[in-house]
């Protein structure tokens, strides 16, 4: 709209630009540091610490996969191996080690500051209380029982395989593994329940509606979306509406207000 | 001393006041206005506020009726839990539903957007003006009566009681936000909270009936009534401009010809009506501009035609839509090619983006701001100027609604830097930039003490900024903010009045095409004259 003529003018938009705008916005957590740093000193390492655990996931999958194909995931065993093994265990633990510290640092300064204190109910404790719970779930069974996420690789192949055991892990669960896989499921359900689900939402949020400006062109989708909308029968009562169920949006909006003083 | 913290649960416990405005917590004005540091709100006199409810924060913006019984009480209720249901259906809210819902659903609670907000700032961070305040009262009352299992969830995601006190507040809070959108272009995830503001207003306006007078009654009623929020009906308004080509040609020494009513001009003006009866000069500059440019212009006499004010932006979806109409049938008469608006920020917003997603077919006329046409005109050389004519110090202000909610950003800059060499930045400008305080129909609220809230409160974050941009400049110095819209340029002209700082620091204020005929060489006189202005 800053051009002359506007209308007239082809309508540009970028992926490219887009994509180079939400990458550190959503790993970064950009706006945050900018606009709230403080907040983002503890926040990033809680979100950071996701994505690496995701990174981590999709490692252990691929690691699966090769299990599956017969190569085995162990130093020593090729440059492929290797490469994946010490990538895993630097990806997981990074990513425990994060998302620990971080929620910690959350559920404190939610308990601690005011003006967070002030506006949180037992659900935003709840919250930050579950994920803490399974991240030291994560790091105590990475820290004693499962240094280099042989078990949990290993989970994964007895997935792929319906049960098939990996050869020499596996074998025998042990409950700190099996209490962050139960974990972990329960957070991957209950999530999307909650208003964390803002790390999928933000897509919306930005795209569809901060970012949303597509005109409503003479016979476009947009006008055909508006004049469906405009058969909407509207019950609003106040008496300068003029709304009484039958009237339409588009009848209300080209008759004038019942109260005229 | 900090205000205390009052939590969202509190707006439904009868207290005498939620918050108290007290001058040791708002931020010092530096010298020389180190005077105004003690000045706080005057108390409301308790016999004008005896029939109305008063117990928010010392100030009052509708001035709600108290009920006489509880029977009305709880009538009042159930219309606000209607209205509520309807703000989250379809079929009442269909233009406004996507982004409600989301941000409803999706705030962190992290309170990235108090530090954005002037009006929580300014107050000395009173917690009812922060931003997500009122946005959590409505999220707590939505899940709680509305959204199913909602006892439930409230002792699980934050409990409030919804009574007349919680309804009075909410209705009254919803008028401590000037709708600038500060907060929402800050928050990480994207969470809009004076969308929900303004959610919360249409709720009272659409549903119960209740709004500021000076907006609903006085406002969109009236003009949709006689032609104009000013009370100017077609013939008052041809004399006025009439009377104004007079005066411009007896300044100027330019002979001025405004077109009325022609039909096939490929351009139709659109002004606010405040320009004609507190800056005449605006109306006249344009037409200046126009005829020296070669434009093919005209003005409507039709009611409505010459004031493009939508005060149904700031509370009532349909209010908005019907002057929107309006606006589009009067250029459709006149066959023209496009509609320009002038320097009117909110009406900017109302006829260009949010009108687009109500008029269809030959209605769906081309909308274009007018400082995206004087950038134009002034780019194309086909005025003379003289930029040392403007040899003073300007700032400029930028709109909420022209340039963070629209994006026009460069045009009035590209325009300042050609005519204004002593042209300087606010700090932040562009899309960061603050708002006037008068946003959303504060500038025009009056009643009470109102306008004294607005000039120390919602309006104070941008008297530090003036100052600011010019206090390299000597306190003798003429300056002169450019506010190219007619809502800040009253709000601007309130807080120059009140802080007297025409006498103190000589800061003046005007728009942006009386500027440029201030450089155009031929002028008889200037018409930006620094001892009248």
């Amino acid at each position: 709209m800053e051009e002359l003529n506007w209308w007239e003018k082809e309508k540009k938009s970028s992926l490219y630009n887009e994509i180079k705008y939400m990458v550190p916005e959503i790993l970064l957590l950009r706006s945050l540091k900018e606009e709230n740093p403080r907040l983002w000193r503890l926040s990033f390492p809680f979100h950071f610490g996701l994505y690496l655990l995701i990174g981590t996931l999709a490692l252990l999958v691929l690691g699966a996969f090769s299990m599956v194909l017969e190569v085995s995931i162990a130093p020593g065993k090729g440059a492929f191996a290797s490469l994946l093994y010490y990538l895993t265990i630097l990806c997981g633990f990074l990513g425990l080690i994060l998302g620990t510290g971080g929620t910690a640092a959350l559920l404190w300064r939610r308990l601690k500051d005011p003006e967070l204190a002030n506006y949180s109910a037992f659900s935003d404790y709840f919250n930050l209380v579950f994920f803490l719970i399974f991240w030291v779930a994560g790091l105590l069974a990475w820290l004693f029982q499962d240094h280099a996420f042989d078990g949990a690789r290993a989970y994964i192949y007895s997935l792929l395989t319906l049960g098939g055991l990996a050869g020499g892990v596996g074998e025998g669960h042990t409950f700190l593994g099996a209490l962050s896989i139960v974990l972990s499921s329960l957070i991957i359900a209950y999530v999307p329940l909650t208003h964390m689900s803002h790390m999928f939402m933000k897509y919306f949020l930005y795209h569809s509606v901060r970012w949303e400006d597509t005109p409503n062109l003479k016979g476009g989708k947009m006008e055909a979306a508006i004049l469906q909308n405009l058969g909407f029968k509207p019950t609003w009562a106040s008496p300068h509406i003029g709304a009484d169920g039958k009237k339409t949006w588009g009848e209300i909006a080209t008759s004038g207000p019942k109260e005229k003083k | 001393m900090k205000a205390p913290l009052v939590k969202p649960a509190d707006i439904s416990k009868p207290s005498k006041r939620l918050a108290q405005i007290r001058a040791e917590d708002l931020p010092p004005l530096p010298p020389p206005y180190e005077d105004f540091n003690q000045k706080t709100l005057t108390e409301l006199k308790e016999e004008k506020i005896a029939n109305v409810e008063a117990f928010l924060d010392g100030t009052l913006a509708i001035g709600i009726p108290k009920p006489k019984t509880k029977e009305e009480e709880e009538k009042y209720v159930q219309a606000f839990l209607s209205g509520l249901r309807k703000l989250f259906e379809k079929e009442n809210n269909w233009a406004f539903l996507q982004p409600l819902l989301l941000s409803m659903e999706h705030c962190a609670k992290c309170q990235t957007c108090s530090e954005a907000c002037p009006t929580f700032e300014m107050s000395g961070r009173q917690e009812i003006y922060r931003p997500n305040f009122r946005s959590e009262v409505l999220r707590r009352i939505y899940r709680k009566y509305v959204k199913p299992f909602g006892k439930i969830s409230a002792k699980l995601a934050g409990d409030i009681d919804l009574n007349w006190t919680a309804i009075a507040r909410l209705a009254e809070l919803a008028y401590r936000c000037t709708l600038c959108r500060r907060c929402a272009s800050v928050c990480p995830i994207g969470v809009d909270n004076a969308l929900i503001t303004h959610e919360i207003r249409k709720l009272f306006s659409q549903e119960m009936g209740i709004a500021p007078k000076e907006i609903h009654e006085k406002g969109s009623v009236q003009q949709l009534r006689v032609g104009s929020t000013t009370g100017m009906n077609p013939n008052a308004a041809r004399d006025s401009i009439e009377f104004i080509q007079e005066e411009m040609e007896e300044i100027t020494g330019y002979k001025v010809e405004i077109p009325w009513d022609r039909e096939g001009a490929e351009v139709l003006l659109l002004h606010n009506a405040g320009e004609v009866l507190s800056w005449p000069e605006n109306v006249g500059a344009f037409a200046i501009v126009f005829q020296a440019a070669g434009v093919s212009w005209t003005l409507s006499s039709e009611e409505l035609g010459y004031d493009v004010v939508n005060y149904g932006l700031w509370y009532d979806d349909v209010q908005m839509a019907r002057v929107a109409v309006k606006h589009a049938e009067i250029a459709r008469r006149l066959k023209v090619k496009k509609i320009v608006i002038g320097e009117c920020g909110h009406a900017h917003k109302a006829l260009t983006v949010i009108a687009d997603r109500v008029l269809t077919g030959d209605l769906n006329i081309p909308r274009e701001s007018a400082l995206v046409l004087l950038d134009e005109i002034v780019r194309s050389g086909r005025l003379n100027l003289d930029p040392s004519r403007n040899d003073f110090p300007v700032t400029l202000h930028d709109p909420c609604n022209i340039v963070r909610a629209m994006g026009i950003v460069e045009p009035q800059r590209r325009i300042l830097r050609k005519i204004a060499p002593k042209f300087r930045e606010m700090t932040p400008h562009g899309v960061d930039n603050y708002c006037c305080g008068g946003g959303s129909g504060f500038a025009i609220m009056s009643g009470h003490n109102f306008s004294e809230w607005r000039t120390l409160i919602s309006s104070r974050k941008k008297f530090l900024q003036i100052l600011g941009a010019f206090k390299d400049e000597p306190l003798e110095v003429p300056k002169y903010v450019c506010a190219p819209c007619s809502n800040c340029k009253g709000s601007i002209r309130d807080l120059l009045e009140y802080y007297r700082a025409r006498e103190r620091s000589h800061l003046y204020y005007g728009g942006l095409v009386e500027l440029i005929v201030n450089a155009m060489t031929g002028m008889k006189k200037p018409i930006v004259k620094f001892d009248e202005a």
